[in-house]
């Protein structure tokens, strides 16, 4: 007879609560009891990348890659991402980044699924990321869903990736694989396409990817150690993509052109348990080289940070680089969201010849997101000269 | 000091009697206000978790065909980009037979604002939705699932069985549910209510989606009805009872402690003379008071909370039934209740006290209380009473004044106040009018001496009595004004139950199988006629008002309404009822079958509409403009109604099918077409809905309702007899030395004790004869001005001259059993003993 409304709309509470909601979660199942959760705790191990690989599948040295099969989820390790960020330039030149992140988070370890889980089944949390930033303006949306890893037809799932065709979404989110020729990889032509808010704060893309080079693996073969002990996981990249299509910010299009490089990695256990964060460079160079750097903060030899990057040629021969042949050194700091974040670094790696100022020129670009972090554009300066060396993205976590 | 306080309290040593009369006074008067309050509270926190409960802020979308929506549905839509939710809704049997609501949510779907926390989650996502899952329900649901709530620690994470043997995942607490409501993942929920992939509905946020997907329908939030306001009314109701109580009994405190010092007014002479300070004596009977009153509190807060205990139940039910609330049938009060008891009562008890302590304080140390010299003082004090009366009822009368220029629909409060008013200007008049008949009377019946003598004597009696006659005629008014609106509530609407369900049977056809079942009905002999009905919602947009168009320009608004669809068949027509129409009922009704639409009296009081008027309803669809035909009452819906005929409803909203009335023939096998239709359809018994069974039904929950206002007038009425009681022990023995020299004059005792019980049923019927027109006033005051403030429809004003006499009888009856007491005592004094007393005085 009478519906109830609520006048009262709970509002306020929910990211921060969500947060720690999810961080909680992340954790895993070692933690059974409820609890809440300090800020020390949440940075400890962030966004539980240190957590105990416990009856996951563990990243090892030596694991051979297939593709296209690769390309595709794991379910049976705990974390996964498909993570591209653009660098990118409108009709006039101005400057625009934008990010598109999907993550794949297993709540059970493989054996703990149950055998008939029934049609909502949920052993995979996945996450999307999207941001678009221009000058001062950041915006960005996350969505969630669930997913159940033995579901037998993923096309029919809220969110997941299929390897072949290569098609990875959430929601309306998603990248698509246009490639139809035999031999190449599923990644080289991609669309990618998202979209959120309402309609005059529309924000938003649909760029088109095509790959100038070939796949890069990290690390060993693939195999990306994350601390001095031996944690690690897969880490591949495509580096050489180019772009071009709209971006709409503000409900207003802008055709764009630019750069891009997408990360693939997947582990059970990222970190060490002592590692609380990373300072993590993706660049373009002016010449056609790329680099990649890390620094994690904690995990190193005497329990100094642990250091690592990759030197990719324009044709896409890579050397590893240790911590003896890479620096990494904030120079200075922004406040942005009530945190102090290096916006400002020097990158040194003496056998490539590279002394480099790495410069946010926007500070912003905070992601008030479950898991929150630091992306943004940089800009590259030869640090003697000052002269302009590239463009690129770089992720803080841990502040 | 303390040997002053012992000598003050040796009193009530020798008199247990008063000390045991004046706390009654305060534990039923106290009981009564703290058990309603009790109710009070507790419905409340009720409605706030219910109103908290997240799926009642959000728009939904269902299938326009009425066939379920899925998980597929879901997956498609948000792949669209459509911020949808799943939402699985059921019912689970306990294991004692209560029926649980479940709610099985997508926490990471859900809309915003994250909903998930009123679920009163703090603990982790991941535990919420995996397995073994989790329980999330409010602590007073423990009990039903018989779980041991004396250990909180083991109740969380048990897992108990339900009626059916499965177990429900481990429980968690969160207190802001809503009673008998367990919230789960849609995973767990879907397996437990044995749903497949299949959905209660999808949500979203409000406003999130401008328009329906194809195929589907959606009802957004009605922001405009909330339960508030009908069960402010109800507990408004509730809390004008409770203080009329409490008034009722600080009248016999009054009077006990009137009595208390009358009699010790010995002794305080004595204790002053004896050197103890008159401002020390005030004290000590000051702490007396309050030791008293603190004592009197308490056990009042006891009862009440029982007294709470017993009837919350009842309003649990009726507040579930009429308004769809779940109140929790467990008392849970906060620590301010219990000190708000107290005060309230202590501060009742010093208004009570103070005349008496200003009396103690002015008290001389030589002079004697003279029964005649308080006479002097009360002809003043009956012409200030008089006088006082005459600004409270130009209040009240000034503030009926200024309702009636409100719009419809507003001033529940100031309803109240009236009505304060009117009981206040009543129990104000009533001494000098009593004082007046009594004087009128003793001029009348000159040459009949002892009649003369009575009312002479009654006449003394008044200041002492006047108190105990106003608490009894506000509880006679009152009772008199609640038991007519319930008796005229009854009626009408019983009345618009028959008038309203006309078939014999209601059928609730699956959409799918709608117009198979439709057919097959047509071709049946048995069914004489078949009344189907359909429902859709809709914003009225604009009104276009036909009167002074001038004056009134056409009103843009944005107000949810319902569009009820209805068959007007040769069965229905002359039986529904119509308050007013364009141009009579016939063409009223030609009019509606011809597409214009009738409002219910909710609507036209709320948006002062009459027929004539024009209607622009909005729906996703499009516009929709109508001729307001005709007004018809609505009893017991909370919203604005816009009728219109079933096939122009469906033309004009696409809205889906609706239940089946089925009027059968005369002579036609009722049963047989039941168990045909459940045979050859598959219905399930739900589907289909005997007439008499939906008239028992809502006869129940009517009578609950009133239950509980009957209840308490009752016991207001008991409160009323017990002052007046007092008010007679308190001078009982004073009546008996003025009534020895009658008996030593040759006056028999059986006759004295006759005439004083007509002396006080005499007063008594007096008084229950003015409280007669009081009544009706305060029964006109409540169908006119309260019922359409709360309800928003008028109720027609009935009065039932048997409940009346009743009333009136029961005065006198309680007036003849207070009296009873006395003249028992009188009875029993040998003669002699009564001249003693006399010459002792």
């Amino acid at each position: 007879m009478t519906q109830l409304s609520s006048n009262c709309r709970l509002s306020g509470l929910p990211r921060a609560l969500l947060l720690i909601l999810l961080l909680l979660s992340l954790q895993g199942v070692a933690r059974c009891e409820p609890h809440t959760v300090s800020e020390e705790e949440g940075l400890q191990s962030f966004a539980g990348l240190g957590a105990d690989a416990g009856g996951f599948v563990q990243a090892r040295p030596g694991t051979t890659l297939r593709f296209p099969e690769d390309h595709g989820p794991h379910p049976d390790y705990r974390l996964e991402w498909w993570y591209l960020t653009a660098n990118l330039e409108d009709a006039a030149g101005e400057p625009l980044g934008v990010q598109w992140t999907l993550f794949r988070q297993a709540q059970q370890p493989p054996a703990e699924r149950p055998e008939a889980p029934g049609p909502w089944a949920a052993d995979q949390l996945w996450m999307a990321h999207m941001a678009v930033s221009k000058g001062d303006a950041h915006r960005m949306a996350e969505r969630f869903a669930r997913v159940g890893s033995r579901q037998s037809d993923p096309e029919r799932d809220q969110a997941g990736v299929t390897a072949d065709p290569f098609r990875a979404w959430l929601d309306d989110w998603s990248m698509v694989s246009h490639v139809s020729e035999p031999g190449r990889d599923a990644l080289d032509r991609l669309t990618l396409s998202a979209r959120a808010g309402p309609d005059d704060a529309r924000f938003g893309y649909r760029l088109t990817l095509e790959a100038q080079g070939p796949l890069v693996h990290h690390g060993e073969n693939g195999f990306s150690q994350k601390s001095a002990d031996g944690q690690g996981s897969i880490y591949i990249s495509q580096p050489f993509y180019r772009v071009s299509g709209e971006v709409t910010l503000h409900g207003e299009p802008h055709q764009v052109t630019g750069r891009a490089w997408l990360d693939r990695e997947w582990s059970s256990q990222l970190l060490g348990s002592d590692q609380a964060g990373w300072d993590w460079f993706s660049l373009h160079l002016a010449d056609g080289h790329r680099l990649m750097a890390f620094r994690l903060k904690g995990g190193g030899t005497d329990g100094g940070d642990y250091l690592s990057g990759t030197w990719i040629t324009p044709e896409g021969e890579t050397t590893s680089l240790d911590d003896s042949a890479l620096d990494l050194t904030p120079l200075t700091t922004s406040a942005v969201a009530g945190r102090e974040v290096p916006t400002r670094w020097r990158l040194q790696a003496p056998d490539q010849g590279l002394d480099l100022t790495v410069a946010a020129p926007h500070a912003n670009r905070w992601m008030p997101t479950t898991v929150s972090y630091w992306e943004g554009e940089v800009n590259v300066f030869d640090h003697a000269s000052g002269e302009p060396r590239g463009r690129g993205y770089l992720e803080m976590t841990g502040y | 000091m303390l040997t002053a306080l012992a000598t003050l309290l040796s009193h009530y040593r020798r008199h247990p009697g008063q000390l045991a009369m004046l706390l009654l006074g305060l534990w039923v008067a106290s009981a009564l206000w703290s058990g309603v309050q009790a109710i009070n509270t507790s419905a409340r926190d009720s409605y706030a978790r219910a109103e908290a409960l997240f799926t009642t802020g959000l728009d939904r979308l269902e299938r326009q065909d009425g066939e379920a929506l899925t998980r597929e549905d879901f997956v498609r839509l948000r792949r669209a980009g459509l911020p949808v939710s799943p939402l699985l809704e059921g019912e689970l049997e306990a294991s004692d037979g209560t029926s649980l609501r479940v709610i099985g949510i997508d926490p990471l779907t859900l809309p915003g604002d994250s909903a998930f926390a009123t679920a009163g989650s703090r603990g982790e996502l991941t535990a919420f939705f995996t397995p073994p899952w989790q329980t999330r329900l409010a602590p007073d649901t423990l009990t039903t699932l018989g779980v041991d709530v004396s250990n909180a620690e083991q109740a969380k994470g048990a897992e108990p069985a339900l009626a059916d043997g499965q177990r429900l995942p481990p429980l968690v607490i969160a207190p802001a549910l809503p009673p008998d409501t367990l919230v789960m993942d849609i995973a767990v929920a879907a397996r437990l209510l044995d749903r497949g992939t299949t959905l209660s509905r999808l949500v979203t946020a409000p406003d999130a989606l401008a328009v329906a997907p194809e195929g589907m329908v959606l009802t957004r939030v009605d922001t405009r009805i909330s339960p508030g306001q009908l069960t402010e009314s109800f507990h408004l109701n509730l809390t004008a009872m409770a203080l009329l109580a409490l008034v009722v009994g600080l009248f016999i405190v009054q009077a006990a402690l009137g009595l208390a010092l009358e009699q010790r007014l010995g002794m305080l002479r004595t204790l002053r003379a004896l050197g103890v300070p008159g401002r020390r004596l005030v004290a000590l009977l000051a702490f007396e008071l309050i030791l008293l009153g603190l004592l009197g509190a308490l056990a009042g807060i006891v009862s009440g909370v029982w007294l709470a205990r017993a009837l919350l139940p009842d309003v649990a039910a009726t507040l579930g039934s009429l308004y769809g609330t779940g109140v929790g049938a467990e008392l849970s009060l906060p620590w301010h209740y219990w000190l708000g008891g107290i005060a309230v009562t202590l501060g009742g008890l010093l208004l009570a006290g103070a005349g008496v302590l200003w009396r103690a304080a002015r008290l001389s140390v030589l002079g004697l209380g003279h029964a005649q010299a308080w006479r002097a003082g009360y002809h003043r004090q009956l012409r200030r009473m008089a006088l006082a009366g005459v600004p409270v009822a130009l209040g009240g009368l000034a503030l009926w004044a200024w309702l009636s220029r409100q719009p419809a629909g507003e001033g529940l409060v100031a309803g109240f106040m009236i009505l304060a008013a009117l009981l206040l200007t009543g129990a104000l008049w009533l001494p000098p009018i009593l004082a007046t008949l009594l004087a009128g009377l003793a001029r009348l019946t000159r040459g009949r001496p002892l009649v003369q003598w009575a009312l002479a004597d009654l006449q003394l009696q008044l200041p002492r009595l006047s108190l105990a006659m106003m608490a009894l005629l506000i509880a006679l008014a009152a009772n008199l004004g609640v038991s007519s609106m319930v008796g005229g509530f009854r009626l009408t609407f019983l009345d618009w139950l028959d008038q309203r369900l006309v078939a014999d049977l209601y059928l609730h056809p699956p959409a799918a199988q709608f117009d198979e079942i439709d057919a097959w009905l047509a071709s049946q002999t048995g069914v004489a006629e078949r009344l189907a009905t359909r429902h859709a919602e809709a914003v009225l947009s604009e009104v276009d008002y036909r009167e002074a168009p001038g004056e009134r320009p056409p009103a843009a608004l944005d107000l949810p309404v319902s569009v009820y669809g209805i068959t007007p068949g040769e069965t229905l027509t002359p039986r529904w009822p119509l308050l007013s129409t364009l141009a009579g009922r016939e063409a009223a009704w030609q009019a509606f079958r011809d597409g214009e639409a009738f409002v219910n009296e909710q609507l036209a009081i709320d948006q002062g509409l009459s027929p004539g008027d024009r209607l622009v309803l909005t729906t996703p669809t499009g516009e929709t403009s109508l001729d307001v035909v005709a007004v018809y009452p609505d009893y017991g819906n909370p919203r604005g109604e816009v009728l219109l005929s079933t096939s122009q409803l469906a033309q004009r909203f696409q809205a889906p099918p609706g239940s089946l009335g089925l009027v059968l023939a005369p002579g036609a096998d009722e049963a047989a077409l039941a168990e045909a239709l459940t045979t050859r359809f598959g219905l399930g018994r739900d589907a289909l809905q005997d007439q008499r069974e939906i008239k028992r039904i809502s006869t129940t929950i009517f009578e609950r309702t009133f239950s509980i206002t009957r209840a308490l007038s009752a016991l207001t009425l008991v409160v009323a007899g017990l002052a007046l009681l007092t008010s007679l022990l308190a001078q009982a023995r004073e009546r008996r030395r003025r009534l020895a020299p009658l008996w030593a004059l040759g006056v028999p005792r059986t006759r004295l004790i006759t005439v004083q019980l007509a002396q006080l049923s005499g007063v008594s019927l007096l008084t229950a004869l003015l409280a007669v027109p009081l009544g009706i006033t305060v029964t006109a005051g409540l169908v006119a001005v309260i019922n359409v403030a709360a309800f928003g429809w008028r109720l027609p004003l009935h009065l039932f001259p048997g409940e009346i006499l009743l009333t009136v009888a029961t005065a006198v009856v309680v007036a003849l059993l207070a009296a009873a007491l006395p003249s028992l005592s009188l009875w029993r004094t040998p003669p002699r003993a009564l001249l003693a007393e006399e010459q002792a005085a």
